[in-house]
């Protein structure tokens, strides 16, 4: 027992020494990256890509702002993108050396936050809408093209207890902007009030704010409704088909337009192997690897290369690639200043504590 | 080993050990809830423009003067004390029993109490939405028994009813361990002494037992307690739209806010809050153990 | 010795079903032939198969038993030292510095214990996650043995002394036996706790630095798959079974004989 303790301890002092070979950090979300596609990046760098996760773009840049280093590449969000740029948290990127970035769809390129993409290159999409149980919903004649679902206590009656939203102030208070017809980034306090209004009518006939377990619940066939991801509601229908399940889950995609998260690759400004996080960021705007996650997830694939190696039943769904006339509703996220961070929290505080 | 040599020796390894990594990097927090939040998160800089230092009270006026906050820290203060209680109901028969058991058995059932919560807390809880889920058997049964009486079913799942069973199931052995640790100690014979005088199972109890367990009572109720009242996950997973608590409202400061100086004023009168309260319990308890074993006599 | 009244039996017993009831779903469920832990499909393999090949899952296993068991180690002795010194000396900050780390939100812990090991330009990794993880587990088993020792008779000791212990001897041979209970009360409290943490562990763990809780917690987006209830079936198992060797090789450190 006596001796056990300090071998511990030099086991535990050791480990970080015995990372010493090529190694690439990249800090992404759990399920982002297709295995296959890790492989045969680490066979053509002859490195060893080290995957730790994160689930959302919050603890991302939590844990960034307290000073954690030692990532290579990271994957946030648009909003979270601009959070990074504007906090001086990443490395500029030397385009020269990522000559596959051409690949990208110049419609996502040369955001308001990153002109010229100095710092980040879209990596893969996806959009906020409205997730179904088809045969619920036809049951109760209820239409799925529009936010009113979610919000209009005349629809929602029939659905009472049977409808998650997300967990996220952002999200929601964009898609209850977009049923205003307002922008999702309005900023005009009266608005907000407005959107609060109706988010706290509807809040009644909601189960639920939750961003985690609600796919669950949607495929099981307890909820009929969500708000939530296009990525995950096509990952709940692949999963009710596999379980045997009678219905279908179907992305809606609602008339007002939605929120298009547009996640890209960065790289931090302490990053311990820039070179390898340039490799990799080419590796990923190559068409075929770019095209394995959209294959694997569902997810909205900015690289125009890629279209010719995605399943041709993903490329007709509108939430995954939203046609012309769509695309001029969807928007991005863009970060807010800190007053205005303050006086939305102080709202959704409200909201939650059922004032 | 008397006096203040001994109490260097043995108190001070913790208090060296508490006094680096506890109480250095919360005095990093507690100067940050004086500070300005930083635009795109973080802590604005110490030092603005001119050299001097970027202090304010704002956060902690802010937080004085709005009763949103007191409200919730009301609600979770509501759900801690009910927490301790149920958890008090049900922990204590099971560790008197563990206390009772012959050795070779105790630190068996010892070990099954805790054998539960060494499998990952997302998991339990996950399984506690299965078994609350509005098709599972105890779903069907409730509902159906309102359905006699004619009152719409409601659902269990999504529910302040799920987050208070979840939070009693998640604290439980935080509750039995230390009340264990107190009546395995406690002498048989004086039992056995009171039922030669006549009395009964329950005065045995209430008399002799019961204060002689306090000292275990308010551990287990600061245990369970404290961290109970600044709870968060429970109520994201399993909670309806009406479960927001403190401890939700806290990690919402520091993640999508990204108002730290403010999250660390609430988690400040949180912390306050909840020693002061187990603090004064416990003072109430020294108060009425006097009392119990002078009055009683 | 009386037997335990029935009463007291049905309300113990009903206290284990509820204890067990979760945990049997965990146990059934990591057979279940579905991915999502909802429903009941049907029985398979597949997914103790699977983790068998999962080596970032094994591995995250491996890394929160092994700062389970050094936290807890670790914690349990000086948190033990903590509870004795608060029970027997005058102690006024210790107290505090004991009391507050259990009271404390997590994640003000985790992100000022980020900051402040940035300040030291502390690398990140197992070892910050274990020091993290014994300054909130010291609380825990010096509350626990505080409450054992009171009401302890403290003439034993004084007899020892009498009759010629030297201090150790008198703790060794008296004392620790009877705070025994207490003491091992308050490891498997600690190890329960550092094997369960994220949000402290999300804070401090290094790049590439994974343990279980932050693995399940990465994939509660997409899916929480029966593997999860696999690892988590085996680790219980397999700490179960460390436990019983650990009794039996050393019989006297457990025993509060």
């Amino acid at each position: 027992m006596n001796k056990l303790i300090p071998a511990l301890a030099a086991m535990l002092l050791a480990l970080p020494a015995a990372a010493a070979k090529d190694q690439l950090h990249l800090y992404n979300w759990n399920n982002y990256i297709a295995p296959e596609t890790v492989k045969r990046f680490e066979e053509a760098c002859k490195c060893e890509v080290v995957q730790t996760y994160y689930s959302d773009n919050e603890e991302l840049l939590a844990k960034l702002a307290a000073g954690a280093k030692g990532y290579d590449v990271l994957v946030p969000t648009g909003n979270a993108v601009q959070a990074l740029i504007r906090g001086n948290q990443l490395k500029p990127i030397d385009i020269a050396k990522v000559p596959n970035a051409k690949n990208v769809d110049p419609a996502v390129m040369n955001t308001k936050f990153d002109p010229g993409n100095k710092f980040s290159i879209p990596y893969a999409m996806s959009t906020t809408i409205i997730g179904y149980n088809e045969e619920k919903m036809k049951e109760l004649g209820l239409p799925t093209d529009t936010w009113a679902v979610i919000f209009d206590p005349k629809y929602l009656a029939k659905v009472k207890g049977r409808v998650t939203v997300l967990d996220s102030p952002n999200e929601l208070f964009a898609a209850a902007l977009k049923y205003l017809g307002y922008s999702a980034n309005d900023t005009d306090e009266k608005h907000w009030k407005e959107a609060a209004d109706v988010i706290k009518k509807a809040k009644p006939y909601w189960a639920a704010f939750n961003a985690s377990s609600y796919i669950k619940e949607l495929t099981v066939g307890n909820i009929w409704l969500v708000h939530g991801y296009s990525n995950d509601i096509f990952q709940a229908n692949l999963d009710a088909q596999a379980a045997g399940r009678k219905f279908k889950i179907v992305q809606g995609m609602p008339k007002e337009g939605a929120v298009l998260a547009v996640d890209s690759m960065v790289i931090h400004k302490d990053a311990p192997r820039p070179d390898l996080a340039l490799q990799f960021m080419n590796f990923m705007l190559d068409g075929r690897n770019s095209a394995e996650l959209t294959n694997l997830i569902g997810s909205g694939n900015p690289n125009t290369s890629a279209a010719q190696y995605i399943k041709p039943e993903l490329k007709a769904l509108p939430a995954v690639f939203p046609p012309k006339d769509l695309q001029a509703k969807l928007e991005q996220l863009t970060d807010l200043t800190a007053a205005q961070r303050r006086q939305r929290s102080r709202m959704w505080t409200e909201i939650k504590a059922g004032k | 080993m008397r006096g203040r040599f001994g109490k260097w020796l043995v108190g001070g390894p913790p208090l060296l050990y508490l006094l680096v990594f506890f109480a250095a990097p919360s005095l990093i927090m507690v100067l940050a809830s004086f500070r300005s939040p930083g635009e795109f998160g973080g802590l604005a800089p110490l030092q603005d423009a001119d050299g001097n230092l970027d202090l304010t009270v704002e956060s902690y006026t802010r937080f004085f003067t709005e009763p949103l906050y007191w409200q919730i820290f009301l609600k979770s203060f509501w759900y801690a004390i009910a927490t301790t209680l149920i958890c008090l109901v049900l922990a204590y028969p099971l560790a008197s029993l563990i206390a009772r058991s012959n050795r070779k058995h105790r630190d068996l059932l010892l070990l099954l109490v805790i054998l539960p919560f060494w499998s990952n807390f997302l998991i339990r809880v996950y399984a506690w939405m299965i078994i609350l889920g509005p098709n599972a058997a105890v779903a069907r049964t409730v509902n159906g028994f309102l359905g006699l009486f004619g009152v719409e079913p409601v659902s269990l799942l999504f529910s302040s009813f799920a987050v208070l069973v979840c939070l009693v199931y998640v604290h439980l052995p935080f509750m039995v361990l230390p009340l264990y640790a107190n009546l395995e100690k406690h002498d048989r014979t004086l039992l056995d002494a009171a039922q030669d005088l006549g009395a009964g199972a329950w005065q045995r109890f209430w008399r002799i037992t019961f204060p002689l367990s306090l000292p275990g009572v308010y551990a287990g109720a600061a245990l369970v307690f404290i961290p109970a009242f600044g709870i968060f996950a429970i109520p994201d997973i399993l909670g309806g739209p009406d479960d927001s608590l403190i401890g939700n409202v806290i990690k919402q400061q520091f993640l999508e806010t990204r108002d730290w100086p403010f999250g660390s004023v609430l988690s400040i009168v949180l912390t306050v809050l909840a020693l002061g309260l187990a603090g004064f319990a416990a003072w109430i308890g020294k108060r009425s153990v006097a009392r119990l074993a002078v009055g009683d006599a | 010795m009386h037997r335990p009244p029935y009463l007291l039996w049905a309300a113990a017993l009903f206290a284990y079903a509820f204890l067990y009831l979760p945990l049997i779903i965990v146990i059934v469920y990591s057979f279940n032939d579905s991915k999502l832990n909802a429903e009941w499909v049907g029985f398979t393999l597949d997914w103790y198969r699977k983790l068998a090949d999962n080596n970032e899952m094994l591995q995250a296993a491996g890394n929160s038993l092994l700062i389970a068991f050094v936290a807890s180690v670790v914690s349990t002795v000086l948190g033990t030292m903590a509870g004795i010194a608060m029970y027997r000396y005058k102690t006024r900050l210790l107290p505090v510095l004991v009391l507050t780390p259990i009271a404390i939100p997590e994640i003000l812990m985790g992100v000022s214990l980020l900051i402040f090991f940035v300040l030291l330009n502390f690398t990140l990794g197992l070892l910050s996650v274990a020091l993290a993880h014994i300054a909130f587990c010291i609380g825990f088993v010096a509350i626990v043995v505080r409450a054992r020792l009171t009401g302890m008779d403290e003439s034993l000791v004084e007899a020892a002394r009498d009759c010629g212990a030297t201090p150790w001897q008198a703790f060794r041979l008296v004392t620790l036996p009877l705070i025994m209970p207490g003491v091992i009360a308050g490891a498997l409290m600690a190890f329960t706790l550092s094997i369960d943490d994220f949000v402290i562990t999300f804070f401090t763990a290094g790049a590439g630095t994974v343990t279980l809780p932050l693995q399940i917690y990465s994939m509660i987006k997409i899916a929480v798959t029966p593997e999860v209830n696999a690892v988590s079936t085996l680790l219980m198992l397999l700490t179960l079974l460390l436990i019983v060797i650990a009794s039996k090789v050393s019989p006297s450190l457990l025993r509060a004989s």
